[in-house]
């Protein structure tokens, strides 16, 4: 026997080994499709949760929601306050130290990461002498737009916070710029080869169809490279490890490209994706000239936005911990107006540039 | 019929498993045993409810006699391990007991002859391999999964969708290591038949006017052309080592694909990354 038992020994050790880097049984599934085509979900519950709890553990705990938010402060109460002007003085008060941990935190600036300093040590919260506070405001828009605009779109219920995307850090984790041929962090920094400029998806409204419709057709319409082909399993890789979801979450995979037989998640990807590039064109493309130099990629652009960017590797972000919600903040679930001034003073010049 | 020089000894009574002499007798040149009749009778009664499950059009496909869009479908998930209603998944049940039924009792039947030619069990374990192949796909991995519905369909080209959909759930099944194991042991399979049969077929077709050759020259031949020869038997013993192993580590690669690993495969590999005395 003893010619026997070494080698079970090594077999028994061996599948110790493999199985310690797998999960193990029970785990929850679902059909996306026809029952028995193999188009199902399978998740283990316990990573889910390990992930989730991971999300909790990370996520601020802020001041409480007040019953009441207030009624719009009264005019003159601040100076140029242009997005915010439908916010109590409390409210505003609760959002701008909101805004310190969402943002700021990792910079341990607090107020002054956005509002500047005078030479007196006193800060000019009116001043928009700083690019963090054209660019807040800039995003405080995007964020109203996207609770506002997109609701029904592709926002689920409860809409998003700046903690969504930032998670406390100035530059959320996944933005992209283009590259100069010389970044291999194919996540973040995207080729631009010319006339091909399939990686522009999240920009130009450009499509990514490389299938021809039908096979060994003879078809000539469909010119696409082998580097269009390339792009596109790279953009589909983006957005499978950008929303931790597997092909089939949107596809069929005996047909790739036939809406028909794809799941509905298909279309809320491409409401998505079309929300990116209205995102980029609308907001993150308008304010390259706001950007220092350190903010810049290698080619000069400013960052941009990918499915990534807000999901972090969750199909739904922050797998919609009620912590970066938004609607439990009047200042991001609605389009923010103009604060008026006083009603005595007139309305003063010089109203610095907005992007 | 004539009767093969070896039948005579094949054509004993006993070394039956169950029933005795029941069924111990043959038909033509077929023996035919208890198991023999229970291979027949689950055979027929798993085919003719196929044809029914053809008849209703149960399927994704809807009624069709088009050989490859006809389709039994397993249960959808919510069923879990429950039976299911006949035409949403319990036909399919019926007739994966059905093709269980006649699968093991054709590995029985081979046992039994086996015994009657008092050789080795080597033929129904070999078929039991397969045997084992099926019944994971069907059985313990989706008691694994806990529900019926991750079987695979009964069809043509639906199998083969689940097969596909089923690799895409893991983003990219060749990352699967038990699929690269498995893919490795079943070109190796092809690999050494080749070989072999290019061999045998060499030495029994000798040109005109030359004797047939024997093993020195088998030898010989190999040993000329990659260094070493495995010889007669053991040629045999290496296919049947590569085509069991081929059909164990499918086995493995499918059942540890959901109930032991839900994410991509590529990601699996992470484990190397996350060694700690080279990262």
């Amino acid at each position: 026997m003893r010619h026997v038992m070494r080698p079970a020994a090594f077999l028994a050790g061996g599948l110790l080994l493999f199985l310690s880097a797998c999960e193990l049984p029970p785990v929850d599934a679902v059909d996306l499709g026809f029952r028995g085509v193999g188009m199902q979900q399978v998740d283990n519950p316990r990573t889910l949760q390990d992930s989730m709890d991971a999300v909790a553990a990370r996520v601020p705990q802020l001041a409480p929601t007040p019953d009441d938010f207030g009624e719009p402060a009264p005019p003159g109460t601040w100076e140029n306050v242009q997005v915010l002007g439908h916010l109590s003085e409390a409210e505003f008060n609760r959002f701008m130290l909101a805004m310190t941990t969402w943002v700021a935190q990792e910079t341990g600036q607090g107020c002054n990461y956005c509002h500047v300093i005078e030479d007196d040590g006193s800060v000019n919260f009116a001043s928009d002498d700083i690019y963090t506070k054209v660019v807040s405001r800039r995003m405080i828009e995007m964020n109203q737009s996207l609770n506002v605009n997109f609701a029904a779109d592709h926002i689920r219920e409860g809409g998003i916070n700046c903690w969504t995307c930032h998670q406390g850090q100035v530059l959320p984790n996944n933005y992209w710029f283009y590259s100069d041929g010389t970044r291999r962090d194919f996540d973040r920094y995207f080729v631009n080869e010319g006339t091909r400029q399939i990686e522009r998806y999240y920009l130009d409204q450009r499509a990514v169809r490389v299938i021809s419709p039908e096979a060994l057709s003879g078809n000539t319409d469909n010119t696409s490279s082998i580097q269009d082909t390339e792009h596109l399993y790279w953009i589909m890789i983006q957005m499978s490890e950008g929303l931790g979801v597997n092909c089939t979450f949107c596809h069929t995979s005996a047909r790739f490209s036939d809406w028909e037989q794809s799941p509905p998640s298909r279309v809320h990807a491409l409401r998505g994706v079309n929300m990116v590039r209205y995102l980029n064109d609308e907001y993150m493309v308008p304010l390259q000239d706001a950007w220092p130099e350190e903010r810049l990629g290698p080619m000069g652009d400013g960052p941009k936005i990918q499915c990534a960017t807000c999901h972090n590797g969750a199909w739904i972000p922050q797998y919609g911990n009620p912590a970066t919600r938004g609607e439990t903040w009047p200042a991001l679930t609605q389009i923010g107006t103009v604060h008026p001034s006083a009603p005595s003073e007139t309305p003063a010049e010089g109203t610095p540039d907005q992007p | 019929m004539a009767m093969l020089s070896f039948e005579k000894k094949y054509r004993v009574r006993g070394g039956t498993l169950l029933g005795g002499d029941l069924f111990d007798f043959w038909i033509g040149p077929f023996y035919v045993g208890f198991f023999g009749v229970a291979t027949i009778f689950f055979a027929s009664l798993g085919t003719a409810l196929c044809v029914w499950g053809a008849a209703v059009g149960e399927g994704l496909a809807g009624q069709t006699w088009n050989l490859w869009q006809i389709n039994i479908a397993p249960p959808p998930i919510e069923y879990g391990l429950g039976l299911a209603p006949m035409l949403e998944g319990g036909l399919w049940q019926a007739i994966t007991v059905c093709a269980i039924g006649a699968f093991v009792s054709w590995a029985l039947r081979q046992a039994e002859i086996a015994r009657k030619l008092g050789m080795g069990y080597h033929i129904p374990v070999a078929y039991g391999v397969a045997i084992l192949a099926y019944v994971t796909l069907v059985v313990v991995r989706p008691v694994l999964l806990g529900a019926w519905g991750h079987g695979f369909p009964y069809g043509i080209i639906s199998h083969l969708d689940w097969v596909s959909n089923v690799g895409y759930q893991y983003l990219h099944f060749h990352y699967n290591p038990a699929h690269m194991i498995a893919v490795s042991f079943f070109f190796t399979t092809t690999f050494a038949l080749g070989l072999h049969g290019s061999l045998i077929l060499s030495v029994t077709n000798p040109p005109k006017g030359e004797p047939v050759k024997t093993s020195e020259h088998e030898n010989t031949y190999f040993r000329d052309t990659i260094g070493y020869s495995i010889g007669a038997i053991g040629i045999h013993r290496l296919g049947l080592f590569l085509a069991l192993n081929a059909g164990i580590w499918s086995a493995i690669c499918i059942v540890i694909s959901g109930p032991f690993w839900t994410r991509g495969w590529p990601e699996w590999w992470s484990w190397w990354l996350n060694l700690p005395f080279w990262s």
